[in-house]
């Protein structure tokens, strides 16, 4: 089926595209989390109540990724493994992955005033470094292998 | 519950991610990994260029005709850290290119290695290729 | 109608725009910026779009989600479109011949005129987006186009990379 699937040439760059969409959603969810941890954007809602929204859009974006990025994947090992940059990027995300599924979610669903208000701050600057960083190694690749 | 189905799911994209992957604009959308060719030629023009560079070569043929080949390299970046400057290449040189033939264009393939008058070779693929060892 | 292509190749062929060509580090960054400034931009308008088709963000009054996004889009589009300038002066020739990047630059009009005609209409109507059922259908109907348009510009943009026209 990898086979096939790799011979139709459109079928694949049109999944990749799919999930470039996926991912951008994706990242649409975590900014407007992360700006509103900041105490900017939807200033009007509650943390939680964003949180809330945006986790929703986070499942299914998430979901649309794995499922637009498995086809990807091919049969023969390919060189990525032996790029630095790569490594990089994978510790990156999983960290990234790691502090969006505890940390995160923790303090955005906390109750507004239970907090200090640096902690929510410091979340979100923590949370929009880690996944710009995640974006900008993943292209780095491309150049610098 | 919703929250233990996004760690699941999440856990479950960390794990796939790290296997190895072909996020690049896809060799295999385009060139053909079981067409390996071995390309002797004059080299016309080069573009030493992002984000990917190019070597255009003429080869001749076993029947005679001359075969002009379009050959995709990776980029500046790439090129230069492997040892390869731009003033490497002079028009009308010889040299020997290892790559794999396009799918659709027979005339288009993607380079491995490049080995010069000189005798000195370079890897010069892009990244997301095939793992023939070619980099190493 | 005089072609443009002369001055293509004039731009082309300025010392800047070749040096960054075959730069290093200075057409990597350009790319990278614009790739991420992107995903900023699109990630947020979509996440409006969302909102106005009532998928997401359903418990915050469409106005309000509208308002606050907005200048953080903007945040996002100005460096999109700056460094998206920059890579056609640099490599002009190659984006001109490119049947993606025109298909793209057609969707980004189209996509620019939707979010116009939606942005005129909200100032007047904002507050009744919510309570007026006409207003709301128009609102799912823009959001609807939006999330398309951008879309197919998303994959249009990334299908550039491929070689299958020349």
């Amino acid at each position: 089926m990898s086979q096939a699937y790799r011979e139709s040439l459109y079928l694949f760059a049109l999944t990749q595209s799919l999930h470039l969409v996926a991912v951008t959603t994706f990242f649409g969810a975590i900014l407007i989390g992360d700006l509103r941890l900041l105490g900017w954007g939807p200033v009007a809602q509650s943390r939680a109540g964003i949180a809330r929204s945006a986790q929703s859009v986070l499942l299914w974006a998430g979901l649309a990724v794995l499922v637009t990025g498995i086809p990807q994947f091919t049969t023969h090992a390919l060189t990525y493994q032996r790029s630095p940059i790569f490594v990089f990027k994978m510790c990156l995300l999983a960290a990234a992955l790691a502090f969006t599924a505890t940390l995160r979610q923790r303090v955005a669903a906390a109750d507004e005033g239970r907090l200090p208000s640096w902690v929510p701050r410091a979340v979100g600057a923590v949370s929009l470094a880690l996944w710009m960083g995640v974006t900008i190694s993943g292209r780095l690749i491309t150049f610098f292998g | 519950m919703k929250t233990k189905i996004l760690l699941v799911l999440l856990a479950a994209g960390a794990l796939w991610s790290v296997r190895p992957a072909q996020a690049h604009h896809a060799f295999a959308a385009e060139y053909d990994e079981k067409k390996p060719v071995t390309l002797t030629g004059i080299v016309t023009k080069v573009q030493w260029v992002n984000p990917h560079g190019w070597i255009y070569m003429d080869v001749k043929q076993p029947d005679g005709k001359v075969k002009h080949w379009t050959i995709e390299t990776a980029g500046p970046s790439q090129l230069s850290r492997h040892g390869l400057k731009k003033a490497d290449f002079t028009d009308g040189m010889s040299a020997v290119v290892k790559a794999y033939q396009g799918l659709k264009d027979p005339a288009l393939a993607n380079g491995r290695t490049l080995v010069l008058a000189d005798g000195r070779s370079f890897y010069v693929g892009s990244v997301g290729g095939p793992n023939d060892g070619a980099d190493r | 109608m005089p072609s443009i292509v002369p001055a293509l190749e004039w731009l082309e062929g300025l010392a800047w725009t070749t040096a960054i060509r075959e730069s290093v580090w200075g057409y990597p960054m350009i790319e990278t910026a614009h790739v991420a400034s992107i995903v900023a931009f699109a990630g947020l308008v979509i996440m409006m779009d969302l909102r106005l088709v009532g998928l997401a963000f359903t418990h915050a009054p469409l106005a309000q989600i509208q308002r606050r996004l907005f200048p953080w889009q903007i945040a996002g589009l100005v460096p999109s479109t700056a460094t998206g300038l920059l890579l056609c002066c640099i490599d002009p020739m190659r984006y001109y011949g490119n049947v993606f990047f025109r298909v793209k630059l057609v969707l980004l009009a189209l996509a620019g005129l939707n979010a116009l005609a939606f942005h005129l209409k909200t100032y007047r109507r904002a507050e009744r987006w919510d309570e007026d059922p006409q207003a709301t259908a128009t609102a799912r109907l823009a959001g609807a186009v939006s999330l398309l348009l951008w879309s197919a510009t998303i994959v249009s943009g990334r299908l550039i990379a491929y070689n299958w026209f020349k």
